[in-house]
């Protein structure tokens, strides 16, 4: 049977469209038309074709930062999800001090990033930081300095990164386990099934809303990192562990407005593949269950 | 069930009621007064403004001064000019905005007779002629030292580039704890400042100032000239780094690090600029009787030593103000003897007006006699603003990093991103 | 109606999926990953009450206790505008984008018509395109619109922002509420409105406080509009109210971490009322049978 569906709601969605259109879309239309011009910010803009699309791809430092960019979200999605889930897990269970355990575990996301920044500058910085003087103290010398080398550097952008946003990621898959059906649970308990079995028949189909999500926004989140790496490394030494989100920012409001409107378009774009692989994977698994 | 939707209607109230509010508070008077909007990126004394503002409006009731601060000025105004409301009054001015004709031109303001010549020449504006800026005050850079060390193991200031490493020597071998000269590469700007004073430095010097300013102007420096300043300037910070009178961190250690090093006198030396000094002073109070003040060598032999002298705190108007006598007239409040004294001690810099005479620093002596014994230079204003003191930093923590094979290499990269910005 | 509270309430009491106790390296999991989260929220504190000599160098495990920073941060940012400031315009936001949010995903996931296929690709791809593209014509518009300044374009603008992500939020998890439960409510006579509002609305708890929480975060932290929106006095926000203490040259983190401690109280007192329900969201649940 299907409901018979009044015609105002089908149209629900047109409000928020509406103001989606106003505040977001519009600019967003005239500003990407600017990727076609050469433009400083602030004199009349030039029009200048595909020019800086084709300087894109010639463009060392930008196609640096989307090699530094793409290994960083490789590291970073994963296991974002993956410890958001574990502490989902963990903290749905019912047991004394759990909203305070909780509450940490999301209070990094809600400190503002400026001053996170600063923070985690503080405690791992090679050589002067507190972890690095807490080994020492405990008459361990860290040698070598993990912000100098791209590898190590990338590795610490990437657990703080996790530490930092797990928290966030937790929250929709503990939306998620919440509104799975007790009687599922009951129903799997008295045809005897294991926890494993549980998990894999019972939790993982009915997270898949929850899972969709976190993979799409932890996608994107990964892809767009700024803040972490601004506060940790700057972007160097030199360019080596900048993003594309912190080179366009830089160029945007470093002389080349236009042009780092053609990068943000080109960072859409890198966004966009791995989502719409993972979009489609959702949905044949959705179709399936 | 109905307990919970209690509950999630009373937060729903409650949201409700905060929306309200907006309506309530939200302005939207028609003013009797003019307004004059005044931008400024100086944060450091913004409250210090709001009091003049205050007195400013006690005595003219007819103008109102809106005062917008930011951080983030730097980014801000440039959306502003790209929407095209630019303030009346603003403390942000770069080249690029004063060839766009962005601001007014002040050549026949009055204050210009109170001004220091020397000040006056780094307003105008080479193409033209004409001042579209004016600074009220002077800045200073070039290295601060520990002065007790310096006394103790009777140091002087640096002469030469060999002087100079033979003192950051002698203190190595005196202390080898202490770091003889500390540098924050985190923040890449600090890095950024050595070209703008230590290389660029020997051009101004060799240009004198106003050669120097029209040879950026129309690239005719050449950087990556073989044996030239650029190659010299990475060799003698390699030379550093070698002979380890730097800290090994140099490339990740931050301002804030640089800053606490010299007031606890873990590091005898820093090459920084006068707005530091208070800063030190809060770290340690002790420190107020411990700065030395000195210049830094030429990486060229056959050069003077240096020091930076320069102009701060500039204000320009916007040649499409429709209130040009009231923001006149606000400034004339503003650049006030009494005014202007005051502003010299809270920002601990020298007045760049002849009758302002303020008691602005500890380290006051010994500025004036860098000012007459040395060559003073000039902040790189005319170097391409797509290039800032971020950018080229981030070459010199390349550098550290051993990223370059040769100084040559060095200086050759940074033609190139000097042409592509150029 | 009441037969199904009678079984929520005993299932509640049987508690399911053994999350009556936890074992022992739970536990210890537990412990460690607070502590680990406690970390930076603990050098914050350090950092808050910060006595201005020595620096960040001189921290120590035990705090200062220097609460002069507190009412320094108080007073040289007027941190308490911005608290009131920051209030009304989260609030306002979290408000517009609940109602359009959930009304749009709600369409969308019920309603598989063109236009809402239409509209959700927009969205969808919106939240991949870096906002910064934006940024000029957005401010073009505001003062043509006379918004600068003004509560209610911050209001627009950050719910605008947050439509996408929240839009998604809610049409995966409508989704995955099986239509058979608005079917048989309006078979027994209730209107699309009331199988909305007494069915699936309900349904919706744990989702609305993700989005709440998790956007409310963002609102509340907003910098990236406020630097160019919120240009007097007296409509700052408090991350401008903070990034006062950053000066031309390096910042002040004590009085940083200060404000941005006050600043913290009211989100995490938001997080903890919304994350309760969570837990109500299972007696919701229960209702599907």
């Amino acid at each position: 049977m299907h409901i018979s569906t009044t015609s105002w709601h089908r149209y629900m969605a047109l409000p928020a469209f509406a103001l989606f259109s106003l505040f977001f879309l519009l600019p967003l239309i005239q500003g990407a038309g600017l990727s076609l011009t050469h433009w400083d910010g602030f004199s009349t803009p030039e029009f200048a074709g595909l020019d800086n699309f084709r300087e894109f791809f010639r463009d060392e430092r930008a196609l640096g930062d989307v090699k530094t960019t793409v290994l960083f979200a490789l590291g970073s999605a994963p296991l974002l999800n993956l410890a958001g889930l574990s502490l989902a897990l963990l903290l749905n269970r019912s047991f004394s001090g759990r909203n305070t355990t909780r509450a940490l575990l999301y209070m990094p996301a809600v400190i503002s990033p400026m001053i996170m920044g600063s923070i985690w500058y503080l405690l791992l910085q090679p050589r002067r930081g507190l972890l690095a003087l807490l080994f020492e103290q405990s008459g361990i010398t860290l040698e070598g300095n993990w912000m100098l080398s791209g590898p190590s550097a990338l590795t610490v952008l990437v657990l703080v990164n996790v530490w930092q946003y797990a928290g966030m990621t937790m929250i929709i898959y503990l939306a998620g386990l919440q509104s799975i059906p007790a009687e599922l649970y009951e129903a799997s308990a008295v045809e005897g099934a294991t926890g494993v079995q549980t998990f894999r028949y019972i939790v993982i189909p009915e997270l898949l809303p929850a899972l969709k999500i976190n993979v799409i926004t932890n996608i994107i989140g990964s892809l767009s990192v700024f803040d972490v790496i601004i506060a940790l490394t700057g972007g160097g030494p030199g360019y080596d562990t900048e993003s594309l989100s912190i080179y366009i920012m830089r160029m945007c409001y470093g002389n080349k407005t236009g042009y780092s409107t053609a990068v943000a378009l080109m960072l859409f774009v890198i966004i966009l593949i791995p989502v719409i692989i993972s979009l489609r994977f959702f949905d044949s698994m959705e179709d399936a269950a | 069930m109905s307990k919970k939707r209690g509950w999630m209607n009373a937060v729903l109230m409650t949201l409700l009621l905060c929306a309200a509010a907006v309506p309530l508070t939200a302005s939207g008077a028609v003013e009797s007064t003019t307004e004059i909007d005044y931008f400024s990126g100086r944060v450091e004394t913004v409250e210090w403004t709001d009091e003049k503002i205050a007195e400013f409006e006690q005595l003219n009731p007819s103008i109102t001064v809106q005062h917008e601060f930011q951080k983030d000025a730097s980014n801000v105004i440039k959306v502003k000019l790209a929407s095209k409301s630019v303030p009346d009054l603003t403390t942000v001015v770069n080249q690029d905005f004063i060839d766009q004709g962005v601001f007014a031109d002040l050549s026949d303001a009055p204050f210009w007779d109170r001004i220091l010549p020397s000040v006056k020449d780094l307003c105008t504006d080479l193409r033209t002629g004409k001042q579209y800026k004016v600074a009220t005050n002077v800045t200073m850079g070039g290295l601060f030292y520990n002065q007790e060390i310096f006394t103790e193991l009777g140091l002087t200031d640096a002469q030469t580039w060999d002087g100079f490493v033979a003192n950051l020597e002698a203190i190595k071998a005196a202390y080898p704890q202490k770091t003889p000269l500390f540098f924050g590469g985190k923040d890449s700007w600090t890095l950024g400042h050595l070209i703008e004073f230590w290389a660029h430095g020997v051009v101004k010097q060799d240009l004198g100032i106003p050669g120097s300013r029209q040879a950026f102007l129309d690239n005719t420096v050449q950087w990556d000239a073989p044996d030239g300043v650029m190659e010299q300037f990475a060799e003698a910070l390699m030379e550093l780094e070698q002979k380890g009178l730097i800290n090994d961190d140099a490339v990740t250690a931050s301002y804030d690090n640089q800053k606490e090093a010299f007031a606890s006198g873990e590091a005898v030396m820093i090459n920084q600029g006068m707005w530091v000094v208070g800063d030190i002073i809060s770290l340690n109070p002790a420190m107020a009787e411990n700065i030395g003040f000195g210049p830094f060598p030429s990486v060229v032999d056959g050069f003077s030593p240096m020091v930076l002298c320069a102009e701060d705190s500039v204000y320009a108007i916007s040649a499409e103000t429709e209130h040009m006598d009231e923001v006149m007239l606000f400034l004339d409040y503003m650049f006030s003897p009494a005014v202007q004294k005051e502003y010299s001690e809270v920002r601990s810099m020298p007045s760049a007006f002849t009758d302002v005479a303020s008691d602005w620093s500890p380290i006051k002596d010994d500025a004036r006699r860098l000012v007459d014994t040395y060559v003073n230079i000039n902040f790189s204003t005319e170097a391409p603003s797509g290039l800032s003191v971020d950018d080229t930093g981030r070459l010199i923590q390349k550098l550290l990093n051993g990223d370059y094979a040769s100084a040559a290499d060095f200086a050759a990269n940074y033609q190139e991103l000097w042409n592509k910005a150029y | 109606m009441n037969e199904h509270q009678m079984t929520s309430d005993a299932r509640m009491n049987r508690v399911p999926h053994g999350s009556d106790t936890l074992h022992w390296y739970s536990r210890l999991m537990v412990l460690i990953v607070s502590l680990t989260a406690a970390v930076p929220f603990y050098l914050l504190i350090l950092l808050a009450f910060k006595h201005p000599e020595g620096g960040l160098q001189s921290i120590s495990i035990i705090p200062d206790f220097h609460l002069a920073n507190l009412t320094e941060a108080w007073v040289k940012s007027d941190l308490g505008r911005a608290l009131v400031n920051t209030t009304i315009m989260t609030a306002g936001g979290i408000l517009l984008l609940v109602l359009l949010a959930s009304m749009a995903g709600y369409s969308i996931a019920r309603v598989r018509s063109r236009l809402n296929r239409t509209i959700f690709a927009l969205l969808l791809i919106c939240m991949m395109i870096p906002g910064i593209i934006n940024t000029v014509p957005l401010y073009t518009l505001l003062i043509r619109l006379r918004g600068i300044n003004t509560y209610w374009s911050m209001i627009c603008v950050m719910a605008a922002n947050a439509l996408p992500f929240s839009v998604f939020l809610y049409a995966s998890f409508i989704r995955a509420i099986p239509r058979s439960l608005e079917e048989s409510a309006i078979m027994d006579g209730c209107s699309f409105f009331e199988a909305f509002w007494k069915i699936t609305f309900p349904l919706m708890g744990p989702v609305t406080a993700s989005v709440v929480i998790l956007q409310g975060l963002g609102m509340w932290n907003n910098y990236a509009q406020a630097v160019f929106f919120l240009q007097d006095r007296a409509h700052r926000n408090i991350p401008l109210a903070v990034s006062l203490f950053f000066q031309q040259y390096g910042a002040n983190w004590p009085l940083m971490a200060a404000a941005a401690l006050i600043g913290l109280v009211p989100a995490v007192t938001m997080f903890l009322l919304f994350q309760r329900y969570f837990v109500e969201g299972i007696t919701a649940g229960a209702i599907k049978g």
